[in-house]
This record gives C-alpha cells, sequence and structure tokens, in this order.
C-alpha cells in the first residue's frame, strides 16, 4: 500500500516534471545581425563565433539562467546587414517587430552601433554594445545602449603614454591608417605624448589601400627612434610586418594596433611576431578574469584547435557574459534587465566590469605582447600575465 | 633628400610596379581587346590567391608550382564564361550595341555570384600563410623572399606574355582585333577562337599573380577590389589594349606610389592615384603611349 | 489608359504610399524608405545615363556628396533647408566639375565616372584625417516617418523630372546624342550644354537622397558613403527595368527590393547568388528590361535602346 503511494507520487511529480521542463523548453528568441557579406565580411565571424560558442555553453547547461527560475535555451535569430549599418538598423527593427526577439544583441563595428541605437531606444530593448569604440559613443544618452570597449581612444592614449613612459621612451615615430578609429587615436595621443615630454620624431598617415611603405620606413628608421607606433589594420599590419624587416627597423618597443591579436595573422608571422605590442585586454589565466579557462578551452574545441581572436571575439564574449548574468538575476522583464545592467557589477574574462553611464567603467585600456608565440597581457601592471620585454632583432 | 637615392626604395618601386603590370596584363587583354567592362577583375586575383592558400595548407604545395594549378582554374573560368555569358554578347547586334554596360553588368553580376560562392565555401575571415617570409639580402638591398620572388616570376612571365603576344601569329590576331573587328573576319581571322582565347588567357594569368599575391596579404572574399581599380587604372594610362604600354604603365605607378609619395607624404597615394587617372582620361584618353586611335 | 487617368491613378497611389506612414510598422516603413530610395536613384541616373548613353558608373559621388555637405552643415541650418542646400550645392558644383568631365566619350567615360568617385572618396577621407574627425553621428535625426515621407517625395519628383524631360524637347535633345552625337552637333543641338545641364540635373536629387541616408544610418563615414555598391545597385535597377522611360526604373526598383526581402530574409548566403545569376539573365535575354519587354509585349513598341 505504501509502496503503490510512493510509486504514485514519483509518477505524479515526475509529471510535474515533465510539464514544467516542457514549459521551460521554450527558448530564449535573441536577435541580432552580422555582416556575411561586404567590406567586414571578414570581420564578422571573430564576433560571430564568440556568440555561437556562448549558446553552446550556455545551452549545455541547460539554458539560460532565468532569475533563478529555471533555465531556457537560447536560440538565435540572425541576419546578414551586408556591412550597411542602415541594413542593421532595418534588421533590427524587424527582429524587434516582426521575428518578436525577446532580446538582442549587438552588431559589429562602431557604425552599426550608432545605427541601431536609436531603434532600440525606441523599442527599449537593452543593448550592450561591444565592438565599438568611439569617444562620439559618450554622446549617446544614457538609456538602452552601453558600450564594453576599453579601448576609448582617449583612454588608450594616456595609457599608452604611461607605458612607454616605464620604459624609458623618449621618442617616437608614429605611423597610422587614414581610417576612422586609427585617426580618432592619434588625435589624442600626440598631445598626451607632449605632455609627458615625448617627442615625435616622424609622423606619417597613408590611406587604407597603401601598397608598399618602404618610403615612410626609411625615414623612420634614420631617426631612429626609441619606439614606433604604428596605428594600422590587418591589411597594413602586414605590410608593416613584412617592410620593417626589410628596411630593418630594430626599435625595442614596436607597436602594431590591430592584426597580431587574430588568430592568422600569428600564422603567417610566427617567431617574427614576438616582442610586437598590440591592443588587447585579455591573456588566458589572466587574474580576476572569469571563465577564462573554459573560454579558451571550449573555443579551441569547437573551432578545431583555431585560436580565438584575443581582440573582438573577447570583448563580445564579455558582453554576453553581462547580459547572461543580469538575467540570471532579474530574469526577462527588460526594463529590470536594464536597471540590472546599470547597477550591476559583473564578473567577465574581462574582469570585473560595472558601467560609468554607457561606459565600461571599470576595465582599463591595455595592451598585449606576443612572448614566444602566446599573447600575454604586459600592461597595465595589475592586470599583466607577464611583464614587458623589449623586442629583440627580427627572427628571420 | 637622400633617402630617395636608396636601392631599397628603388627595388621597393620595381616590385609594386612589376607587380601591378602582371595584374594589368589580364584586364588588357579582356578591356583593351574586347571592351568587357571586367570589374571581377580583382576576383580572379582571389581565386588565385585562395587556390594557392589551400595548396599550401592542405597539400603543402607552394605558391611557385601552384600558380600554374591557379592560372589552370582561372582560364577554365574564363572558358566557361566565354561558353555561357560572353559569347552571346559578342554576338548578338541589340546586346553589341551597348557593349561597356552590358557587359559591365555581366561582370558585376559574375563578381558577385564569385564572391558569395568563396564566402560560402570557404569562409570570410581572413587567411594568412607564411612562406618564404625569411629576409634575403643581395647587396645593399633586403627583400622578404616572397617579394623577390613576385619581382623576378613577376618580370618573367610579364615580359614573357607580351613578347609572346607581340610576335606570335596568335598576338598578330589579337592586335588585328583591337584595330578593326569586322575586318580581322573578313581576312580570315576566327574572331570566336580569338576572343575566346583572350579571355582564358586575360583570366588565367590574374590568376597566377593572385597566387604569388596570396604570400604577402590576408586572403579574404573581398580582397579583389582594389587591384580591379588599379588595373583600369594602368591600362588606361597605358592605352587601351596596349599591352607593352600597360607593362611601362605598371611600372611607372609602381614608381609614382613609392616616390610620389615619398615626396607628397604618403596619405596622398591614392589621391595621386586616382587624380592622374582621371586627368589623363580627360586630356589624354589614348593614353601615354596610344596611338590616338580607339576602335571599336 | 487615357493620360488623365493614368494621372489620377499616380496621385492616388502616392497619397496611399503616403497614408502609409501612418499606420504601417517600422519594418515595412524601412522597406518603403529603401524602395523610394532607389527609384530617386534609378530614375536620376536615366536622366543622364539612360538618355544620353554617357554610362554613369560613378553616380554615387553625387549622393556621397550631397550626404557630405549636409553633415557639414547639420545643426547649424534646419533639417530639411540643409537637405535642399545640399542638393543645390552639388548641382552647382556638377556644373564647374561636368564641363571637362563631358569632354570624354563613350567607354572612357564609364571609367572616369568611376575613377571620379573614388577620387572623391579619397579627398573626403583625408580631409576628414585632417581634422581629426574619425565619424561623423547624427543625434536627434527626424523620426523614420519623416524620413519615409521625404523619400516618397524624391522619388515622385524624380520620376516625374524623367517622365517629363523625356517628353520634353530637352529629352530630345538628349536622345539625339545617345543616338550619334556627331549628327546632333552638326545640325545643330547645343550637345555641351544639354549634357552638362542632365549631368547636374542628375546629380541633384541623389544628393539630397545621400543627405536623407545619412540620417537614416545615423553615421557619416566617408567610406560608406561613396561605396561603388550604391553605384552599382542604382545601375542595376534601372538596366532590369529599363532604361528608356520612367516606368522603367519604378519597375525595377520594386522589383528587386522585394525579391530581396523574400529571399535575404530566406536564403542569406545564397540571395546574392541568385541575385547575380538573375541579373546575367536579364542582360543577355531581357535587354530592355521589364519595361522594355512588357511595352513590346503589350502596346507593341518596338523599343530599341540602342
Amino acid at each position: 500500500m505504501i509502496k503503490h503511494l510512493i510509486i504514485k507520487t514519483f509518477v505524479i511529480l515526475g509529471m510535474f516534471g515533465m510539464a514544467y521542463s516542457a514549459q521551460a523548453a521554450d527558448p530564449v528568441k535573441i536577435g541580432f545581425s552580422i555582416p556575411k557579406t561586404g567590406m567586414f565580411a571578414s570581420a564578422g565571424p571573430s564576433q560571430l563565433n564568440a556568440y555561437l560558442l556562448w549558446q553552446d555553453l550556455v545551452n549545455a547547461k541547460g539554458g539560460l539562467d532565468i532569475g533563478g527560475k529555471g533555465r531556457r535555451k537560447i536560440e538565435f535569430v540572425q541576419y546578414d546587414d551586408k556591412s550597411n549599418p542602415a541594413q542593421a538598423a532595418k534588421i533590427y527593427e524587424k527582429l524587434i517587430t516582426n521575428d518578436k526577439v525577446d532580446l538582442v544583441v549587438a552588431p559589429w563595428g562602431t557604425p552599426h552601433h550608432f545605427a541601431v541605437a536609436p531603434v532600440v531606444e525606441r523599442h527599449k530593448f537593452p543593448l550592450v554594445g561591444n565592438t565599438a569604440a568611439s569617444v562620439a559613443l559618450r554622446k549617446v544618452k544614457p538609456g538602452y545602449l552601453w558600450f564594453t570597449s576599453s579601448m576609448m581612444p582617449d583612454n588608450v592614449a594616456k595609457a599608452m603614454t604611461a607605458m612607454l613612459k616605464s620604459r624609458g621612451v623618449k621618442s617616437v615615430a608614429i605611423l597610422y591608417n587614414l581610417l576612422p578609429f586609427a585617426s580618432e587615436n592619434i588625435q589624442f595621443l600626440k598631445p598626451a605624448l607632449a605632455k609627458a615630454g615625448i617627442k615625435i620624431h616622424f609622423e606619417a598617415k597613408y590611406p587604407p589601400d597603401i601598397k608598399d611603405m618602404t618610403g615612410m620606413l626609411i625615414k623612420v628608421k634614420a631617426k631612429n627612434p626609441d619606439a614606433v607606433l604604428v596605428h594600422s589594420y590587418p591589411g597594413d599590419s602586414i605590410l608593416y610586418m613584412n617592410q620593417a624587416r626589410e628596411v630593418g627597423i630594430n626599435a625595442k618597443t614596436q607597436y602594431v594596433m590591430v592584426g597580431p591579436a587574430i588568430g592568422f595573422f600569428r600564422g603567417m608571422f610566427k617567431s617574427n611576431l614576438d616582442g610586437i605590442i598590440t591592443m588587447g585586454s585579455w591573456a588566458p589565466g589572466m587574474k580576476g578574469a572569469t571563465g577564462s579557462q573554459k573560454f579558451y578551452t571550449a573555443y579551441k574545441k569547437k573551432f578545431k584547435g583555431h585560436e580565438p581572436d584575443y581582440l573582438d571575439t573577447v570583448e563580445v564574449y564579455a558582453s554576453v557574459q553581462i547580459l547572461e548574468q543580469a538575467i540570471a538575476k532579474v530574469g526577462l522583464n527588460r526594463e529590470k534587465i536594464r536597471n540590472a545592467i546599470n547597477t550591476m557589477t559583473f564578473k567577465t574574462i574581462y574582469g570585473d566590469v560595472k558601467f560609468n553611464g554607457v561606459q565600461n567603467g571599470s576595465t582599463p585600456s591595455s595592451f598585449t605582447q606576443i612572448q614566444k608565440g602566446k599573447i600575454e597581457v604586459v600592461w597595465p601592471k595589475s592586470r599583466a600575465t607577464a611583464p614587458l620585454a623589449d623586442k629583440g632583432a627580427w627572427a628571420n | 633628400m637622400d633617402s630617395l637615392v636608396s636601392p631599397q626604395l628603388l627595388a621597393a618601386a620595381m616590385i609594386t610596379g612589376v607587380l601591378y603590370a602582371l595584374i594589368s596584363l589580364g584586364l588588357n587583354l579582356v578591356y583593351g581587346t574586347m571592351r568587357l567592362l571586367n570589374v571581377a577583375h580583382g576576383d580572379l586575383v582571389m581565386i588565385g590567391a585562395y587556390v594557392a592558400f589551400i595548396a599550401f595548407s592542405l597539400l603543402n604545395i607552394g605558391p611557385l608550382v601552384s600558380m600554374f594549378g591557379a592560372a589552370l582554374i582561372c582560364g577554365s573560368l574564363g572558358w566557361l564564361s566565354y561558353k555561357c555569358v560572353f559569347q552571346r554578347l559578342l554576338s548578338n547586334g541589340q546586346l553589341l550595341s551597348r557593349l561597356e554596360e552590358n557587359s559591365l553588368l555581366l561582370f558585376f553580376a559574375l563578381s558577385v555570384i564569385i564572391q558569395n560562392l568563396a564566402i560560402l565555401f570557404f569562409s570570410a575571415d581572413r587567411k594568412g600563410y607564411e612562406y618564404l617570409s625569411a629576409i634575403v639580402e643581395i647587396g645593399d638591398v633586403r627583400l622578404t623572399g616572397a617579394r623577390l620572388t613576385v619581382l623576378i616570376v613577376g618580370a618573367v612571365i610579364s615580359a614573357a606574355v607580351v613578347f609572346f603576344l607581340r610576335f606570335s601569329l596568335f598576338g598578330l590576331a589579337m592586335n588585328a582585333l583591337i584595330q578593326n573587328r569586322d575586318a580581322s573576319a573578313i581576312v580570315g581571322i576566327n574572331v570566336d577562337r580569338v576572343q575566346m582565347s583572350s579571355l582564358i588567357f586575360g583570366f588565367g594569368i590574374t590568376g597566377l599573380a593572385g597566387a604569388l599575391i596570396s604570400m604577402m596579404e590576408p586572403i579574404t572574399p573581398v580582397m579583389g577590389f582594389p587591384y580591379t581599380m588599379s588595373a583600369f587604372v594602368i591600362i588606361i594610362l597605358g592605352g587601351l589594349g596596349n599591352l607593352w604600354g600597360g607593362f611601362l604603365a605598371g611600372l611607372l605607378l609602381g614608381v609614382l606610389e613609392v616616390y610620389g609619395v615619398a615626396l607628397t607624404g604618403p596619405e596622398w597615394r591614392s589621391v595621386l592615384v586616382y587624380g592622374i587617372f582621371v586627368l589623363i582620361l580627360i586630356f589624354r584618353p589614348q593614353g601615354l603611349l596610344g596611338s590616338g586611335k580607339t576602335a571599336r | 489608359m487615357k493620360n488623365s487617368l493614368k494621372l489620377v491613378l499616380a496621385v492616388v497611389l502616392c497619397m496611399f504610399l503616403a497614408g502609409v506612414a501612418g499606420f504601417a510598422d517600422e519594418y515595412i516603413l524601412g522597406i518603403g524608405f529603401t524602395i523610394f530610395m532607389y527609384i530617386a536613384l534609378a530614375q536620376s541616373w536615366v536622366v543622364l545615363s539612360g538618355l544620353t548613353g554617357y554610362i554613369s558608373l560613378g553616380h554615387v559621388v553625387f549622393f556621397g556628396s550631397g550626404a557630405y555637405v549636409f553633415i557639414l552643415i547639420w545643426g547649424l541650418v534646419p533639417v530639411w533647408l540643409g537637405v535642399v542646400f545640399s542638393g543645390i550645392v552639388v548641382g552647382l558644383v556638377s556644373l564647374i566639375v561636368g564641363y571637362p568631365v563631358l569632354r570624354v566619350r563613350g567607354p572612357y567615360f564609364v571609367i572616369l565616372s568611376f575613377g571620379l568617385a573614388e577620387l572623391v572618396k579619397n579627398l573626403v577621407l583625408i580631409n576628414e584625417a585632417r581634422m581629426y574627425v574619425s565619424m561623423r553621428p547624427v543625434f536627434g535625426a527626424p523620426a523614420l516617418y519623416q524620413l519615409y515621407i521625404a523619400m516618397l517625395l524624391l522619388a515622385i519628383i524624380a520620376t516625374g523630372l524623367t517622365y517629363w524631360i523625356r517628353r520634353s524637347r530637352f529629352g530630345a535633345g538628349l536622345r539625339s546624342i545617345r543616338e550619334d552625337e556627331g549628327a546632333a552637333e552638326t545640325i545643330g543641338v547645343p550637345v555641351a550644354k544639354l549634357k552638362l545641364l542632365a549631368f547636374a540635373i542628375s546629380g541633384v536629387i541623389p544628393a539630397m537622397v545621400g543627405a536623407i541616408f545619412i540620417m537614416r544610418s545615423g553615421i557619416f563615414q566617408s567610406g560608406d558613403a561613396f561605396t561603388p555598391i550604391v553605384s552599382f545597385t542604382m545601375v542595376t535597377m534601372a538596366i532590369i527595368g529599363g532604361s528608356d522611360d520612367a516606368p522603367g526604373p519604378f519597375l525595377g526598383v520594386v522589383f528587386l527590393v522585394l525579391l530581396q526581402e523574400l529571399l535575404w530574409v530566406n536564403w542569406p548566403e545564397v540571395y546574392m547568388i541568385i541575385l547575380g545569376i538573375l541579373l546575367l539573365g536579364f542582360v543577355l535575354f531581357i535587354p530592355n528590361g521589364i519595361y522594355g519587354w512588357l511595352s513590346e509585349k503589350y502596346f507593341g513598341n518596338k523599343k530599341n535602346v540602342t
């Protein structure tokens, strides 16, 4: 008799359980756009991979923790924005009004964030931005958009100047691409250097489709500065890495803005990359980071041994960690999520992150350096995974 | 400015120039001879680059070998395009009367198709590989092995093609076509065959150039556009259909890019290139070496 | 169809489209915005390239220049005044630039227009870099439904302009240039003046379109504003629709935009490939565009666009 009672209880509990999980099985729809075609298509995968990895890791746990009341899996609704900001705006309108997604995550690139901003403001959808960095972002009124980036050009300029001073650098050569982010960096770097008494012995800017830097580099070499700062994008970064070796630039501090953090770049230059400093706020094993090792191992497993992009992929991942933790605290109500993002301190692979208005107020502008084929955070010292080293002679 | 006379700078100018010359050859064969506005020209470079990349990463075959494979593949693409698309364009009277616009649209369509197929098959992210990256010293000049290779191979192949087309029967036939298509048919030249061969040849050389370039640049499905633009600038400079002119114009552009910016400042590079392009078109459209006859 | 009836229908259609702004959701407004934008662009393109035969591949130069002028005076003048001002400035400048540019004939003009767009793009890029401006965000732009109405207006004006020019003496002069410029000159057609006028007119509306577009995308960046994709898309839509008369671009744009919406939603990677194949098919087999084909079949006009 008691046996029957027990069995019945278990059966009823089991049915409740199944009914409950059938309800909880409704996935959370999260929408975004990504450049799959067009001129930024080559940057898209860095971001998409982060989103997909996050989805895998979260769904493996059973889904997003919804305010402590059970888990629901993530389902993405994504479209190709063709590298066109206006198209991104259209897509987010569609996601919100037509596809009726529960939440959105960010598109790629600063212009796209700007284009999407009015849309999320209007519909009151909180959006944690990632791949966007420009001081113009501060003009966005605090509302439903935040920027995870730690690379605001004015902060980068201060950090870079401090780093150069710590190495006793007295003279620099600056080369930079005419494209917006690079130019904006220089706008702040020059006065910062002047204030610190570091002299600019050579300065040159070049268009994005440049094919040869030899002329510039010969002049740089002639001035023999302590540091060479190249604000470049992958294409021109490659140009620099090849032609700096030809011309024989041997400054002990060399900075290549974008490129060395991306996997393919390191495959192209192997040990020639040792000693090069680049933008980045993360390395595996960094103190204070949450979920670092898991992210790194899972990424390599999912993407066939390839290294993640230490710049974009990491930042995107941090941005979704923030979203995940906000949802875990307050559930899916968008107003509550918004308040949570404004007030909480989040534990991400960038370390602890708390937003100051629209900006990431916690993560300092940082630099990484390739040492013996590995990427290490070298500045600021509080985050460093390895000390800043001199750049030795080129490998070949 | 004594840095201007450095041999290193001269070498850089030569390499840039030779690369430009090689890239523009293919376009000259297509646009110069048949007035087909090949805006998919750069995409052929891209295909060649991917062929070299795959050959190296999967089969460990270096680009000096795979470049012939790239030429073959692109050449076949040329044959395919001719049979399926351009043969009709060039033989239909109504379509022929708006040759440039129609060819532009057709090549634009092809470009869209090729780029998106590449995105589908290879994914859009950047790829690259290390090959001949060690520095080689020749006297006062230091070059990566890859750039030295491009210089030598590029010069040899460009010169070979130009001479072949100058002195061979096929080359003469092509020249005849440039001068006067109808008359060529009358004197017994197989217009159809020559046109097809031009397309195959033009595409093939460009694919080969792409394989060489893959050593020095990130490989992405959208990498081709700057090469399309440069190639147009060069063949205009040299005179449409004038292969020797295109070769010299390529060298000239390389010199301009490397030395010109040494004088004006590198940021003016693109303005210089396009500015000269626009000026030449307005004041001397037959190019620096063209002789003033622009046949249709 | 009697002309007066056609006119009434057109007016009703426009009023309906305007009314849509009142109740449609943003997604529909967005599609409408795109359709009107490309109608305005394609119609303007036809005024120059369709009618005179001077095929412009760099028409984005007007679009981008209009956007740049607009963003430079943003905040200094009332929004709609700024839009009109951008159009006027670009129109005036193109009268000056057009004079040497239009001396170039045939295939050379085609690539010249292309090179011109790239030249201007790079000049703007340098100018921005000199002023240490990285990008110009646009805050406080008018709401989407207002931009929608504005673009609708431009589309109507552009279509009307093309329609009227096509049937005017001005248009006859332009078409004579297309048929045989030398002969036209011989019989006294003021070829240079007509070309220049067409060039400038074909630029004013794209300039205003560019200005309005910037308000929609929320940001100005030289590379985006002068992208050749805009040029090619304009040309594609005009030629697919039919580049000889006003209904052509209208049909081409509607057809392609709706097709895009259908395809990119469902088959994003493949949609571009399908588009490319369609374009191939149209150019090879339906050279007079949708409108040309329709008018041959149903109106018995043998439109031989030479």
